[in-house]
């Protein structure tokens, strides 16, 4: 099997420099960026990382009196590919703030207390259709340094492999509901408003849930879709 | 369906995301790769100068016979054992990388290359870029090398400092700005 990639819809993605986020200038090119053709080497990519890095548990709310502080949350998320047909197997790398806002991190020097039982990462596998849960808690808002007033929404990031070179993603994931959301310079940065809802996982019924947590389905596309190359 | 839209990976992704050992590319699997091995560093800067900290930086490549440990490639099932192909490393304060690893082969209609992907905290795209070797005829028919305007090809070619040690210094924006790719 192939993977084909084409081109995305520019509205769907974030602009590059985003107002009010001010290291973006910086760091961005401004030269146009280069179309090239796909080869083989962007249409090939790492597969079976797991054999190349530690995967960590995807439990991350602790257990007994070593419990992480705040709202539990069962996460149930699936990877699928521009088809709709699920990537299983690859890698994926979760990272959020504790409950009050706070990364384990040293660079985050946040007045938002650190808390012991939350290291908040996991590094998981998808199953066969693609799926992959996290029992974590909910991530707290935090201000940004600007001192000008924005405040991150309670967020969790994703990084993915996906089959190719050219499917790799980093992304984030918002909550539902969040005043916070409508505000948010990164994720207002996609200008498609329906590109944006997509990043907002959405609340199931937690009845019945046997972490007895709020439970959070959410979907990832990544780049790309199957095709079976042509017989010569 | 349409592409998650990507995000910055922002400055806090856990200390942990980069193993240690995950920028060398040199064994595998308990098995050393074949070929020449290499090294390649450099410093990432952003458009004032300012060597850039705590930025996360991955290579994909071809064995050293030009292989892609990946089904696509018709040659895989011929590819070295001991050679995964991808690495991951982190800048320093300095803003400084390095991976170790083997000289790869000219993969089929492509000159010998190594595939760069940026992630930094400001970024909300990865920054994808492709490097070149030195003294290599192959370049000037590379379609991914051709692709660039002439007088910006030059900032793809890594410089050899001493054998089988290759600088490649990024920078983001700005003065030498190097090439980066729509895909």
């Amino acid at each position: 099997m192939h993977t084909v990639i084409a081109p995305r819809d520019e509205r769907t993605q974030p602009v590059r420099v985003v107002p009010g986020y001010p290291q973006t200038p910086w760091r961005n090119p401004k030269e146009p960026l280069v179309r090239r053709p796909p080869t083989l080497s962007e249409l090939t990519g790492p597969l079976e990382v797991a054999k190349r890095v530690k995967l960590l548990g995807g439990d991350i709310a602790g257990h007994g009196d070593r419990q992480a502080i705040g709202q539990l949350v069962h996460l149930k998320l699936r990877v699928l590919d521009e088809d709709g047909a699920p990537v299983g197997g690859t890698v994926v790398e979760v990272w959020q703030a504790n409950g009050a806002g706070r990364y384990i991190h040293p660079n985050d020097d946040d007045h938002a207390p650190v808390d012991a039982n939350f290291y908040g990462a996991a590094r998981l596998l998808t199953d066969e259709s693609g799926s992959f849960e996290l029992r974590t808690v909910k991530p707290g808002a935090y201000p940004v340094p600007t001192k000008d007033g924005w405040w991150r929404p309670p967020h969790v990031h994703f990084s993915i492999f996906g089959r190719v070179w050219l499917s790799r993603l980093v992304t984030q994931m918002y909550f539902p509901g969040e005043p916070l959301n409508g505000q948010d310079r990164i994720l207002n940065a996609v200008p498609d408003a329906q590109a944006r809802e997509r990043l907002i996982a959405r609340m199931v019924p937690p009845a019945g849930n046997p972490y007895n947590a709020l439970v959070f389905e959410h979907q990832i596309v990544l780049r790309g879709r199957q095709a079976t190359p042509a017989q010569p | 369906m349409i592409p998650t839209a990507e995000a910055t990976i922002g400055p806090f992704f856990p200390p942990r995301y980069v193993d240690a050992g995950a920028n060398d590319l040199t064994q595998f699997d308990d098995r050393k790769a074949q070929g020449e091995a290499i090294e390649i560093a450099g410093v990432v800067r952003q458009e004032d100068g300012a060597p850039l900290d705590n930025l996360v930086l991955e290579i994909w490549q071809a064995d050293a016979k030009g292989i892609y440990r990946h089904p696509a490639d018709p040659r895989h099932r011929e590819a070295d054992a001991g050679f995964f192909g991808w690495g991951r490393a982190a800048t320093d304060k300095e803003g400084r990388y390095m991976f170790r690893t083997v000289r790869p082969g000219a993969p089929q209609g492509r000159a010998r290359h190594v595939n760069f992907m940026v992630m930094f905290s400001g970024l909300m795209r990865i920054l994808k870029t492709t490097m070149f070797f030195p003294g290599e005829p192959a370049n000037d028919a590379d379609p991914v090398y051709v692709a660039v305007p002439v007088a910006r090809r030059h900032l793809l070619v890594a410089r050899e400092e001493a054998p089988g040690r290759y600088c490649f210094d990024l920078k983001l924006r700005g003065v030498h700005e190097t090439p980066f790719f729509d895909d």
